[in-house]
Parts: C-alpha cells; sequence; structure tokens
C-alpha cells in the first residue's frame, strides 16, 4: 500500500509538473474562496505554502504531539477554520471525501493524486458549536476556533467539605 | 476489597474528616494565586518538571463516576460508533463496580488509562507510536500508530480501545479515526492551555488534579496526608491516577 | 553437501502441479480480498473487538511463523550437527521456512489497522519492544535463509555454506525466543506471563515446522513420482515424535508451575476446566489429537514403515499446534484481567466476564490467504531452482 500510494504520489507529481509546465489553464484552481473571505493571505507566502505545506505541517504534528507546543501558526485546525467552511450554501455538510471535491484540500489533492489520511482522524471542517451546555465554555459562538482558557472552577476546591460518602447512598 | 482494606477506608474517613480542616483552608489559599494547572506559553515544550497526576475520592463520587464518564464521552466525541458491535466500541473511561467476594461490600470507581510511570504499553509498542509525554502524560501518537493493538494487551487495565470502523465529524481538539488505538490522554488540549481535564471538571468535589512532583500541589498535600492508592499495586507501575477509598 | 551423488533438479510443471498452484493462488486472492475489506471497512467486520484483539488471524500468523523457524530444522540438523541423511533436503528446508514465514508477516501485516503504514513500522523502532526486535528478526531470517540457499546453490558461495547454515540455526532459535516472548512478557495476563512460553513456543516450532515438512516432502515426491525411502522417513518419524514428546512435556511443566501460583489459578482452571471451546480444544485438540494420538501412531510396531500412519501423524500435530496456538492466544485473552483480586468487577466495558470470540469468514479468508502465499512461494521455489534431490531412495541416501 505505500508503494502503491508513492508511485500514485510520484504520478501525480509528474502529471503536475507537465501540467504546470504545459498548460497552466488546465489547472483547476484550489477552492480558496472561504479562505479569502476570512484573510488577504495564508500563514506562509502561498507559494511557499504551495510547495511545503506538508513539511509545516509535519513539523507541528510531532511537535504538538510530542512535546506539548500549540502554537496555532501551522495548525492542522487553523487551517481548516480558515479554510473550510462547515457547510454549503444548501445546507449539506463540507467534507472532504465528498464527491463533489470542493473541501479545499480535496479540491487540489484528488487532482494531484495524492491521497491524505489526515481527515479519518481530523475533522475536516470547523466545529459549529452545538451548545454544549456543559462544563467549558466557547468565547466562540460560530468556530470552536481555538480552545479559551478557563480557570479552575472554585467548586473544585471544596472537594473535601462535602460529607456524604458513595457507600452510604448506594 | 480485603477486610484490612475496608478497615483502611474507615480510618480515612475518620483521618480525612480530621484533616480537613487544616488542609482545605491552606489548600485555597494556594490554589487561589496559580491554580492547578498553571499554563504553559503555546510555543513551550512540556517539561519533565512537571508530572500530572490525578486524586479521585472514591467515596465522594456520588455517582461512582458515572457524569465523568459523560464528560469524557463529549470531549473526546466516543461512544459514537454505530457499525461496531458493543464489544467493539470504544470506551476511553468507564465505571467498574467492584463487590468484595468475602465481605460483599461494594462500590463503584471509574477507571481508564492511569498513566503509569512505566507503562507497560510504551515498552511493547513497536514503533513507539505509545508514549509518555515529558510530563508523564500516556497516549497514542496516532500518527504513527500501525494499528497491531500490542499495547492493548499489555495494558493492565483495559484502558486502551481500537477504533473499529471510519468516523467522521471528530471533535476538532480529539482526532480520531479507524485502524488506530486511543486511550484517555489527560485532555493533553486542555492541560496544555491551563485548563482541567474534562472529567475532573464533572466532578470537582471528589477528583484533585495537579502537579505530583510539586510537593506543595494540592494533590501532592491532598495525598500526603490522605494517601492514594494505585489499582494493581503489584505491578509496580507507579500510576498518576490514585484512589481514595479502594 | 557431502554427497557427490546426490543429483539436484527442478520440480516438474505438470498439469497436476498447476491445479495445485491455482488452488494456492485462488486462497491468495481470497486473503487479498479479504485484506481490502477490513482495509475500506474496518475491523467491525472481523470477530475481534476490544476484549479479544489478536484472533483467528494471529492464529494463523504465528503458527506459519512458528513453523518457519522450525523447518529450518532439517537444514539445521545437517549442516550445524553434520548429519549427511538430512543434508540433501537442507535447500527444501530452506526455502519452506522462507515460504511460512513470508506467509505468516503477510497475514501479521495485512491484519494491522494500518497496514499501509508499514513504512512506518520499518522506519521507526523503539528498541524496547520485543515486537520491535521481532521485524529485525524476521527480516534477518529471511536474509539468511536466502544466504543459506544461495551457498547450497552456487559452488562459489559453498566456503559460506557452514557459516550461512550455523548463523541460520541460531538466529532461528533467537527467532522462536522472540515470538514467544511476545506473549511471555505481557505481565497482565495471567496466562502468558510465564518464563515458561519462549521454551515451549520453540519445541512446538520444532514440532510444527517438520510435520509441514514431512507432509509436503511426501506430496511433492509423489507427484513428481520420485522415490522416498524408509530410512529418510523413519528419521523424520522419530524426530517428529522427539519433538511432539517435548513440546507436550514444556506444556505439562507450564501448566503445573501456574498452579502453584494462586494468581493463576483462575485462569488455569478456566482453561483446563471450565472454559466450553478452550477446554474442548486443549484437551480433545492439542493433547489428544495433537499429543497422544499422533504419539502413538508414531510407536505403534504394527504400523512401522507405514507411510500414512506418518502422514496422518503430521496432519494430527499440525490440527493439535494449531488448536494449542488457539487455546494459547485466543483463550488467554477470552479470560478478563484481573482489576481487584478477590473482588468480583462489573462494567459497560465487559470487565470480569468472559469475553467472546467468534471468527468471522473474513478472518478465515486472511488466514487461509497466508497459507495460499506459503504454499505458492513453496512449489513456485521448487519449479524455478534446483531444490529437489533427484531421489531420497534408500540405496542413495546411504550413499552419500
Ligand atoms: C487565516 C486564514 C488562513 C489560514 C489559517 C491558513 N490559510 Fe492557507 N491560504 C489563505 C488564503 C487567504 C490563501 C490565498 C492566498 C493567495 O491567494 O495568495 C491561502 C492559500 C493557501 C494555499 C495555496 C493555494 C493555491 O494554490 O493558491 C495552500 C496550499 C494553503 N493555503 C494551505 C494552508 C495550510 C496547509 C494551512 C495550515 C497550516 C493554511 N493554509 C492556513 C488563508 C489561510
Ligand atoms: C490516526 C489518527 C490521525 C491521523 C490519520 C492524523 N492525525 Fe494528526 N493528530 C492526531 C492526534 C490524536 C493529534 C493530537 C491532538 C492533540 O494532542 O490535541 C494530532 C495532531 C496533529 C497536529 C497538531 C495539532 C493541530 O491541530 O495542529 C497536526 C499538525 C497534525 N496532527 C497533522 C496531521 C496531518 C498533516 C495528517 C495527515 C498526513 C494527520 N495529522 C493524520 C491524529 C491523527
Ligand atoms: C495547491 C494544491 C494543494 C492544496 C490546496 C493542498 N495540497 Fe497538500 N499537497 C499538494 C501536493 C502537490 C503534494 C505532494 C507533494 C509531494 O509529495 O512532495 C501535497 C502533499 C501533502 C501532504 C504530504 C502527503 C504525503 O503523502 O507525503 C500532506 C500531509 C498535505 N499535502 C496536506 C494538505 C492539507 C491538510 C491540505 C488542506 C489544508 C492540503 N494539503 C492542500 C498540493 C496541495
Amino acid at each position: 500500500m505505500p508503494l502503491l500510494s508513492h508511485i500514485k504520489s510520484l504520478l501525480g507529481l509528474v502529471l503536475l509538473a507537465t501540467l504546470l509546465v504545459g498548460c497552466d489553464a488546465g489547472v483547476p484552481e484550489p477552492n480558496l474562496a472561504p479562505a479569502k473571505a476570512k484573510a488577504a493571505q495564508c500563514v506562509e507566502p502561498t507559494a511557499d505554502m504551495r510547495k511545503n505545506h506538508m513539511v509545516y505541517l509535519d513539523v507541528h504534528r510531532d511537535k504538538t504531539v510530542i512535546e506539548g507546543i500549540r502554537t496555532n501558526k501551522h495548525s492542522l485546525n487553523e487551517c481548516i477554520n480558515c479554510h473550510v467552511v462547515p457547510t454549503r450554501e444548501d445546507g449539506s455538510a463540507v467534507h472532504y471525501t465528498d464527491e463533489k471535491k470542493d473541501h479545499f484540500c480535496a479540491s487540489c489533492h484528488t487532482y494531484v493524486g495524492v491521497k491524505l489520511d489526515c481527515f479519518q482522524c481530523h475533522a475536516d471542517r470547523p466545529q459549529i458549536v452545538e451548545n454544549i451546555n456543559y462544563q467549558h465554555k466557547l468565547s466562540s459562538n460560530t468556530y470552536h476556533l481555538s480552545a479559551q482558557s478557563v480557570q479552575p472552577d472554585m467548586n473544585d476546591l471544596l472537594w473535601l467539605s462535602q460529607s456524604q460518602t458513595q457507600g452510604a447512598t448506594q | 476489597m480485603s477486610q484490612i482494606n475496608a478497615y483502611r477506608r474507615k480510618f480515612m474517613a475518620t483521618l480525612g474528616g480530621v484533616a480537613v480542616g487544616g488542609l482545605a483552608s491552606s489548600v485555597i489559599l494556594r490554589t487561589v494565586q496559580a491554580g492547578d494547572v498553571p499554563a504553559k506559553p503555546a510555543d513551550q515544550p512540556v517539561s519533565n518538571q512537571v508530572r500530572w497526576g490525578m486524586l479521585i475520592d472514591v467515596n465522594r463520587l456520588t455517582d461512582g463516576g458515572a457524569s465523568m464518564v459523560e464528560a469524557c464521552k463529549r470531549e473526546h466525541g466516543w461512544g459514537n460508533d454505530p457499525k461496531a458491535r458493543p464489544e467493539q466500541q470504544a470506551q476511553w473511561m468507564r465505571t467498574v463496580k467492584v463487590t468484595d467476594k468475602l465481605t460483599k461490600y461494594s462500590f463503584t470507581l471509574p477507571v481508564m488509562c492511569q498513566h503509569c510511570e512505566e507503562p507497560p504499553c510504551v515498552d511493547v509498542c513497536p514503533t513507539g507510536a505509545s508514549m509518555k509525554r515529558a510530563d508523564g502524560i500516556v497516549q497514542v501518537n496516532k500518527h504513527i500508530c500501525i494499528g497491531c493493538r500490542y499495547c492493548m494487551m499489555a495494558c493492565p487495565y483495559k484502558a486502551r480501545s481500537f477504533v473499529h470502523e471510519s468516523l467522521t465529524d471528530q471533535r476538532p481538539h480529539s482526532p480520531r479515526g479507524i485502524g488506530t488505538v486511543e486511550s484517555c490522554n489527560l485532555c493533553v488540549h486542555r492541560v496544555d492551555q491551563g485548563q482541567l481535564p474534562a472529567c475532573v471538571e464533572a466532578a470537582p468535589n471528589a477528583v484533585i488534579f495537579g502537579d505530583l512532583n510539586d510537593p506543595n500541589s494540592r494533590i501532592s498535600q491532598a495525598m500526603k496526608a490522605l494517601g492514594g492508592s494505585q489499582i494493581r499495586a503489584d505491578l509496580s507501575l507507579n500510576t498518576g491516577v490514585r484512589y481514595l477509598g479502594l | 553437501m557431502s554427497s557427490k551423488t546426490m543429483v539436484y533438479s527442478e520440480l516438474h510443471a505438470s498439469k497436476v502441479y498447476y491445479f495445485i498452484l491455482g488452488i494456492c493462488l485462488a486462497l491468495v486472492v481470497l486473503g487479498a480480498f479479504s485484506f481490502f475489506h477490513l482495509e475500506h471497512e474496518g475491523h467491525y467486520v472481523t470477530g475481534m473487538n476490544n476484549q479479544v484483539v489478536w484472533g483467528l488471524p494471529h492464529v494463523f500468523a504465528i503458527f506459519l511463523i512458528v513453523a518457519a523457524s522450525g523447518a529450518l530444522n532439517i537444514a539445521s540438523i545437517g549442516t550445524v550437527f553434520r548429519k549427511g541423511l538430512y543434508q540433501p533436503m537442507g535447500g527444501l528446508s530452506a526455502l519452506l521456512a522462507i515460504a511460512l514465514l513470508l506467509g505468516g508477516l503477510a497475514i501479521l501485516v495485512l491484519d494491522l489497522g494500518h497496514a499501509d503504514r508499514l513504512i512506518i513500522a520499518m522506519t521507526y523502532y523503539n528498541f524496547k519492544s520485543i515486537f520491535a526486535w521481532n521485524i529485525i528478526l524476521y527480516n534477518g531470517f529471511l536474509a539468511l535463509c536466502i544466504l543459506y540457499i544461495w551457498t547450497m546453490q552456487d559452488r562459489k558461495m559453498k566456503v559460506l555454506y557452514p557459516y550461512a547454515g550455523f548463523f541460520a540455526f541460531s538466529w532461528r532459535l533467537i527467532l522462536t525466543l522472540g515470538t514467544g516472548s511476545i506473549f511471555g512478557f505481557l505481565v497482565s495476563r495471567a496466562y502468558y506471563n510465564s518464563a515458561m512460553i519462549a521454551p515451549l513456543f520453540i519445541a512446538l516450532s520444532f514440532a510444527l515446522g517438520l510435520a509441514v515438512f514431512i507432509i509436503l516432502l511426501f506430496f511433492v515426491y509423489r507427484l513428481d513420482k520420485r522415490e522416498l525411502g524408509d530410512l529418510v522417513l523413519n528419521r523424520l518419524r522419530y524426530l517428529l515424535a522427539i519433538f511432539v514428546a517435548a513440546a507436550m512435556f514444556l506444556e505439562l511443566a507450564r501448566h503445573l508451575t501456574a498452579l502453584y501460583i494462586a494468581q493463576r489459578h483462575g485462569v488455569e482452571q478456566f482453561i483446563l476446566l471450565e472454559g466450553g471451546i478452550y477446554t474442548l480444544l486443549f484437551w480433545i485438540g492439542q493433547v489428544l489429537v495433537g499429543g497422544l494420538i499422533p504419539l502413538s501412531l508414531i510407536f505403534c510396531r504394527a504400523l512401522k514403515n507405514n507411510h500414512w500412519s506418518l502422514l496422518l501423524a503430521s496432519a494430527l500435530v499440525i490440527v493439535g499446534g494449531f488448536a494449542q496456538l488457539y487455546v494459547i492466544i485466543v483463550g488467554g485473552q477470552v479470560y478478563p484481567l484481573e482489576l481487584f483480586p478477590n473482588a468480583e468487577v462489573q462494567s459497560s466495558f465487559f470487565d470480569g466476564e468472559i469475553h467472546a470470540y467468534a471468527p468471522s469468514v473474513w478472518e478465515w479468508m486472511l488466514g487461509l490467504g497466508g497459507i495460499g502465499l506459503a504454499l505458492t512461494i513453496y512449489f513456485f521455489g521448487m519449479v524455478a531452482l534446483r531444490f529437489l534431490p533427484r531421489s531420497l531412495a534408500d540405496t542413495e541416501v546411504e550413499a552419500s
């Protein structure tokens, strides 16, 4: 399988290269509309991003998972928050695997033929806060952009003062 | 558990009662200043100066930990795998009812990853995906998990689950996906930002979360005064999740 | 190879040969189909779950891997212990070892949750993990077997032949120790955590590898109408008896020691007495079919020189060994983990319950696919290179 996907990605690259060299017009534009509605530019210069986004993502993911570094700049969640809208105009959800291929990452990756497994795990669209009415509150009421620090509740300091015990209630 | 333990429980309860006055006030004083989870600058790596741990007072959990499990479910979005059979569904945390065979004394406690200092799951993982962070949090680096499930064989607490089907619309802060192993990660994404794990917030009166390495932390002081037993202490894993009232 | 008279030749690719190869390939296709299904749907289609995390595919895989190491025995006895009788079969035995190992590894890899990340398994190593060591051991074993075959086939390489043989022999023992240790080091599981597991796997590997070797040797010689004399077969027969007896002895020792450890009483009682299908598999499958009956078949005077009784004994050893691995791997997981000694536990995650496991058709397909792959490689190898002594008739063997 890895061999297969490598061959595929190689083929994709060759295809991309020939097309880039050959006729620029043939290259479909990635779906940039959602991002452009929110910002003027990407987190790195566009040309650099086009070429090196996987490097940024790979470096950042190890930093996050292994070292616990949680900056937003190269965070995959932030790419999605900026680049993808949760639903289309008709109200249907936008997913990476959709046939339409209008998901930002899919719009390009389908074309270059590099398969991504990221969205097996990672949310492929911003989370609409479905009024999670439990302990921690999110400040943003549209997208779950980045979690806010919540001070530990005073309640949790009173743990010893309550008298009922489980043994008694059961 | 054994009779001795049952006796110890009573003793502890008494001791706890005595200790409350002194302990609680000093604890509150300290926490108002610092908090159990001091916020770490986002661009700083976690440090091995801290070791996160949790102390759960089983007797104070009025629901045996069910609300903690619910909170975990909501935070991480598990419990939503329609195709899997019940024995295949992921459970990061569950409540276990324990009944002593002899005395019939019974209690319920939440069980999840115990965040061992010497985690067997980390030792056995062929790729190093099963890992312990510098701050003692044991988790799966799912980017290099190949789904061999050896860690699940090795875990004495049955804390890990394997994702048996494709998932969609996961929580953005808790990616989970087909063919990899997962477990409680003490809500790393929250702890790194100075928040308490979701389950701790759900049971504020029964659980303390904090730094086991800091002798002045609320959790260290509580453990010093009241103890904190481990499940399967015989394995010498030195768990980060401790219980009162086992 | 000491004999000057021994002549080797390729297997003649007859119609029957192609028929057999076709069946093997069909099995491979089944396995591949199952793999794509698992990869696409996820493991929910299998009988495996969060309690029994390793199931039938692992039984198949470990069976093949263990047998692979044992199959090399013939070559080792010939080279390392300089027993002339075994030397002509050395190449065949190395080929079988490679074939079985590849079949087993294929199952193991294709059952992974992320088989597409094989490259990660090859590039990220956690050297504390027995599993990672096993990956290295398996690859080394393949390389050594190939080298070994090379030294047998190529006159220029002949100087290396004894060294290759010796290395392959030692490597193979370590490999089986490693495979056994996959289970032996699991401190949390009462049924596995035992120093006896690794030696048991070695004895088991000898028995299984030899049984597979005997059956295939016999049928290949039949297929190609070559002569296979009593001398060779009787040697193999008694060798098999020794290995089967050794495996049974170690299993007995393992259970006896467990009975002295209070912590293991529960699981021992489960496997030996109350475990339903697992108890049945243990006593009928492993002890009777895989041990006592083959031993009687081998030592029964009336059946001396009877090829079919040897074949039957080998087949039963294989069935029994399979049952044994099933009991060890699945039975050991079906029994619940003990969180609190002397207490009953109950939860939504099946704590304290005997877990259920019923393999699905996909797991069978994957396992059979691995066997198909092993046989395909074996049969293909014999046509491609000169592995088969033209005759193993008594006169030929004595002359060499
Ligand atoms: C604040 C919003 C924002 C964030 C966050 C963001 N981008 Fe962008 N991105 C943009 C905009 C706007 C453009 C278009 C820039 C232009 O037209 O020059 C763009 C362009 C791109 C392009 C080039 C597309 C093309 O071919 O023109 C890629 C690739 C890309 N982004 C990937 C990423 C990745 C990967 C991340 C996460 C690490 C990310 N972006 C984060 C706003 C964002
Ligand atoms: C098997 C599941 C899985 C897959 C597949 C996966 N990730 Fe992740 N990823 C995770 C988990 C779990 C985290 C840790 C989240 C945390 O600690 O908050 C993570 C974190 C990250 C982070 C840091 C957090 C963030 O939002 O920036 C990045 C970057 C990242 N992954 C990139 C990727 C990329 C790129 C791919 C595809 C090549 C990928 N991941 C595939 C599970 C996965
Ligand atoms: C402008 C087109 C384009 C867009 C938009 C784009 N990619 Fe890519 N991406 C590529 C190309 C081309 C490659 C292959 C480069 C290579 O293999 O060297 C690639 C490779 C990758 C890789 C490495 C894959 C591998 O198997 O090595 C990752 C991870 C990745 N992209 C993630 C993303 C994510 C996440 C997004 C959406 C936020 C995205 N990409 C959007 C063009 C794009």
